[in-house]
């Protein structure tokens, strides 16, 4: 397995990317044969194309997921120890579920929504592949206090599961709230485990490790229907743009949340596709996603300019003491002459 | 330097308005900065504390850094104020000394009954190196918290190993900040620095304790009493000289002296008015 994921190369990438436009009748991206390791990267999820593997007891994107990442998970602790004073239920153990495919959790890090459809007056059942977004401005990331979770030049959000300490911070500020946690793994264990900390957060790495030998995400050269697409961020973007408006459809994950590296399209609106799909832990929506971040970029700016500000101030005030005590020294010798 | 003798309240300006000020606004936007940087961490919503009236902030990370944002503005404005006005004017008695370690060793052992305290000038030999050392903590909070909030703003992408420096720098800094501040607040506690106290409240201590213990600052302070009797109007005490025989601290502040006998100062920054009006204005010395 191994060895097949180092054999895919930026000629596999041109291959999908070459297969993906021959299908929506497009010219394929010539970036694509680039390779996706330079420079930032993203993600095209078309939803005229996905069908969700039928076919298949489990969509190839999520099996193929699960091949190559779950192994990431250690095996949990016996017994997992018990958050205080949250208590057992604050355990989220995955470790006996791990073959659960429909909802987001730490063995499970893509999964395929459906949602019942009116499409051009026909009911349609879409199907949606659902991960980590990979923001332009990850909160996930940026408010991590351990900077467990970082964002890549190439786009992709990575949590290190061996800095993370599983407080699941990143899945609530996160607005599809996508990380998942498993308890009983992880750097907690050996400092207070009962008193701080519960686990490690899992989610989409993008992988990383294979694009960054130049390969593909595990889903992207899984998929059978080309559905999903990683390449050059301006290509993909354009790509996403020209599709959307050659057949009429809407986009998801340009805006949202400030900006995204995933983009959605589809054939409905997501207001209509936010209605369909089933939400709830795990099941993230296509709610409107507004970057909570963004209110507190202005203070952001100030703290930026307050040490100028502080110094400005100092400077004025030693000034006004300096030119104070010369005057004072010139009338002492005035006094004294 | 507000410094000067108020003979006949039976004080000694120890700080102008503009040090309190300085200190009150460092101190507290700085246990802001602790409180909502704990609640950085997803502890407050574990631990209920988002139920204490007052805090129901606590956590919600958005909010939280919010306040985080406000109180380092105040944070970092003062502390570059502090550096650079303090720098401009020369104000350099908060600096260690050569011989400090050595004096520091010597006065925590009078703490325990073993030796004298040797005569201080107006800080402690370990006010001056706390206060280095919480320098040092506060600059680095300061530089590690600027990556980090620059990384918020413009560069999430920033490079890891910067990224992961200026956050356990920061974090490593922040469990600083907590010791030092404890110590801080311990040291005040202790019972020849309570008069100390006083001091940062208001500006001023008593003159008998200033006498007793800061005599070389109280030199300093006053002109030259070549006929005066007592431990502090004898030939100025060098930093080696041992301890001059002292009678103990009185409690209670001794009856201001006749006019006649005070030594009366005034200067600009004071924080509860002016001195004693002084017939001559060559008699006050104060420390500028």
């Amino acid at each position: 397995m191994k060895k097949k994921m180092e054999g895919i190369t930026r000629r596999s990438l041109f291959k999908v990317g070459a297969g993906l436009a021959a299908a929506g009748g497009l010219a394929a991206p010539r970036s694509a044969s680039a390779g996706p390791k330079e420079g930032r990267l993203a993600t095209l999820i078309d939803l005229n194309l996905c069908d969700g593997c039928p076919d298949r007891a489990v969509p190839a994107c999520v099996t193929s997921c699960k091949a190559a990442r779950n192994a990431q998970v250690q095996k949990p602790v016996d017994p997992i120890p018990v958050p205080f004073p949250v208590g057992k239920k604050g355990i989220e153990d995955w470790s006996k579920k791990q073959d659960v495919h429909d909802r987001l959790t730490p063995y499970n890090r893509i999964f395929v929504q459906k949602a019942e459809v009116e499409v051009g007056g026909t009911r349609r059942t879409l199907s949606i592949p659902r991960r980590c977004m990979h923001c332009d401005n990850p909160a996930c990331a940026t408010i991590c206090p351990f900077a467990a979770n970082h964002k890549y030049e190439s786009g992709a959000v990575v949590i290190n599961p061996d800095l993370c300490f599983g407080g699941a911070k990143c899945r609530t500020v996160c607005p599809w709230e996508i990380p998942q946690r498993q308890s009983g793994v992880g750097i907690y264990l050996h400092i207070l485990p009962t008193l701080a900390g519960n686990g490690v957060m899992f989610k989409c790495d993008l992988c990383i490790d294979r694009i960054g030998s130049g390969g593909l995400p595990a889903c992207v050269e899984a998929c059978p229907r080309q559905a999903l697409l990683i390449g050059p961020r301006e290509k993909i973007f354009a790509l996403a743009e020209e599709r959307a408006q050659k057949t009429g459809g809407f986009l998801y994950g340009k805006s949202e949340n400030g900006g995204t590296s995933t983009l959605y399209v589809s054939p409905v609106s997501f207001d209509v596709l936010d209605q369909a799909v089933a939400k709830g832990k795990g099941k993230p929506g296509f709610g409107p996603a507004k970057r909570r971040m963004e209110d507190t970029d202005g203070l952001g700016r100030a703290v930026l300019v307050s040490p100028v500000v502080g110094a400005a101030a100092g400077v004025a005030g030693a000034m006004g003491y300096l030119a104070k005590r010369k005057e004072r020294v010139k009338r002492e010798e005035e006094g004294n002459g | 330097m507000a410094d000067r003798i108020l003979a006949e309240q039976g004080r000694v300006v120890r700080h102008g308005i503009v040090e309190l000020l300085e200190h009150w606004t460092i101190a507290l936007s700085g246990l802001l900065l602790l409180l909502s940087g704990m609640f950085e961490m997803p502890l407050a919503g574990r631990y209920s504390i988002d139920k204490v009236p007052g805090l129901a902030w606590s956590s919600d990370f958005i909010t939280s850094l919010s306040v985080h944002y406000v109180a380092s503005v105040v944070f970092v404005a003062a502390a570059l104020f502090h550096v650079v006005y303090h720098g401009m004017r020369g104000d350099f008695d908060l600096l260690p000394r050569k011989g400090d370690l050595a004096s520091s060793w010597q006065v925590i052992l009078s703490f325990f009954g073993k030796g004298e305290e040797p005569p201080f000038h107006k800080y402690l030999p370990e006010q001056r190196l706390a206060y280095l050392g919480m320098a040092f903590i506060i600059g680095g909070l300061i530089v590690s918290g600027l990556v980090k909030t620059y990384k918020n703003l413009y560069a999430p992408d920033m490079s890891l190993t910067v990224l992961l420096w200026a956050t356990w720098a920061h974090n490593v800094f922040f469990m600083l900040f907590i010791l030092a501040f404890l110590a801080h607040i311990g040291a005040i506690l202790l019972k020849p620095n309570r008069p100390m106290f006083r001091g940062i409240l208001t500006g001023k201590v008593r003159l008998d304790y200033a006498r007793h213990r800061h005599p070389l600052w109280i030199d300093d302070l006053e002109p030259p009493r070549p006929a005066a009797p007592g431990p502090v109007a004898e030939a100025p005490l060098a930093e080696a000289t041992p301890a001059p025989e002292r009678s103990p601290l009185p409690e209670v502040p001794p009856e201001p002296l006749p006019p006649s006998a005070q030594e009366s100062g005034s200067g600009e920054g004071g924080p509860e008015g002016s001195a004693v009006p002084k017939s001559d204005p060559g008699e006050t010395r104060q420390k500028s």
